[in-house]
């Protein structure tokens, strides 16, 4: 791996996290939707780096989807029955996750293989896909469908009462 | 300079600890939500650092697959989520 692709990987992943810590931390739905937006091209870039550039193709398309769904002015905000105290909880508690898995991550000691798979990998990835796991494929599938049907549904319902 | 399978699980680490960081501290439900698609891409970074540096057997890029479903289902959980939440429109 040369260091061209390091310095790809690097600097996306710089980027896909001060989007994230946009996500969490400004407010605005816009600013928000923004955020996401550069969340999914700073995680293209790294999956790119890491030669799965099939999977940086959806990624992009599928956060570009989640940065239109979370800026979109059609939905309004809904307040957490949550107390302040379980917040602060949380957010304590997501403090020490860092902490365990950058522990965990610095302290293990992981197999090293050679990777032989291209930079891109649509053919072996369709494989995959369609013939080895089919059924996980098919069940993905059947989940985007209630996901957005159910949504619909839940939509139409709600028009329907007004 | 080069890339390790560490350094891809601390930037796995920084994303999923930011979207559960999102998703606790917001008090807004349909914000918290953005957190979701950050806790599952660092999910999906760590699978295809895997399939990349330590995928010894197996199919070598079934964590690229595994990516690949996390980001949809991403998408699909947040469209989901925010049409239960609710549509705004007049009343």
């Amino acid at each position: 791996m040369d260091s061209l692709h390091a310095i790809g990987f690097y600097v996306s992943s710089g980027v896909s996290l001060a989007g994230a810590l946009g996500v969490a931390l400004l407010g605005g739905r816009d600013l928000r939707g923004a955020s996401m937006a550069v969340v999914g091209v700073g995680l293209a870039g790294i999956y790119l780096s890491l030669s799965a550039g099939l999977v940086a193709a959806v990624a992009l398309v599928c956060y570009a989807g989640c940065a239109l769904l979370v800026a979109s002015p059609l939905y309004r905000p809904m307040a957490s029955v949550v107390g302040p105290l379980w917040r602060q909880v949380g957010a304590v508690g997501a403090a020490g996750l860092l902490a365990v898995l950058v522990y965990s991550a610095f302290r293990g000691d992981f197999v090293h293989a050679n990777f032989y798979g291209g930079a891109f990998g649509v053919a072996n990835l369709g494989r995959l896909f369609f013939a080895h796991d089919a059924l996980s494929t098919e069940a993905l599938a059947v989940l985007v469908l209630v996901a957005f049907a159910g949504a619909t549904a839940v939509w139409r319902v709600r028009e329907r009462t007004r | 300079m080069t890339i390790s399978l560490v350094a891809v699980f601390f930037v796995a680490a920084g994303l999923i600890a930011a979207g559960a960081f999102a998703a606790a501290w917001r008090r807004d439900v349909t914000a918290a939500l953005a957190g979701v698609p950050l806790m599952f891409a660092g999910a999906g970074v760590a699978f295809a650092g895997v399939a990349r540096f330590a995928a010894a057997g197996g199919p070598q890029l079934f964590g690229q697959e595994f990516a690949v479903v996390l980001a949809i289902a991403a998408t699909a959980l947040v469209a989901l989520g925010l049409g239960i939440a609710g549509r705004e429109g007049p009343r």
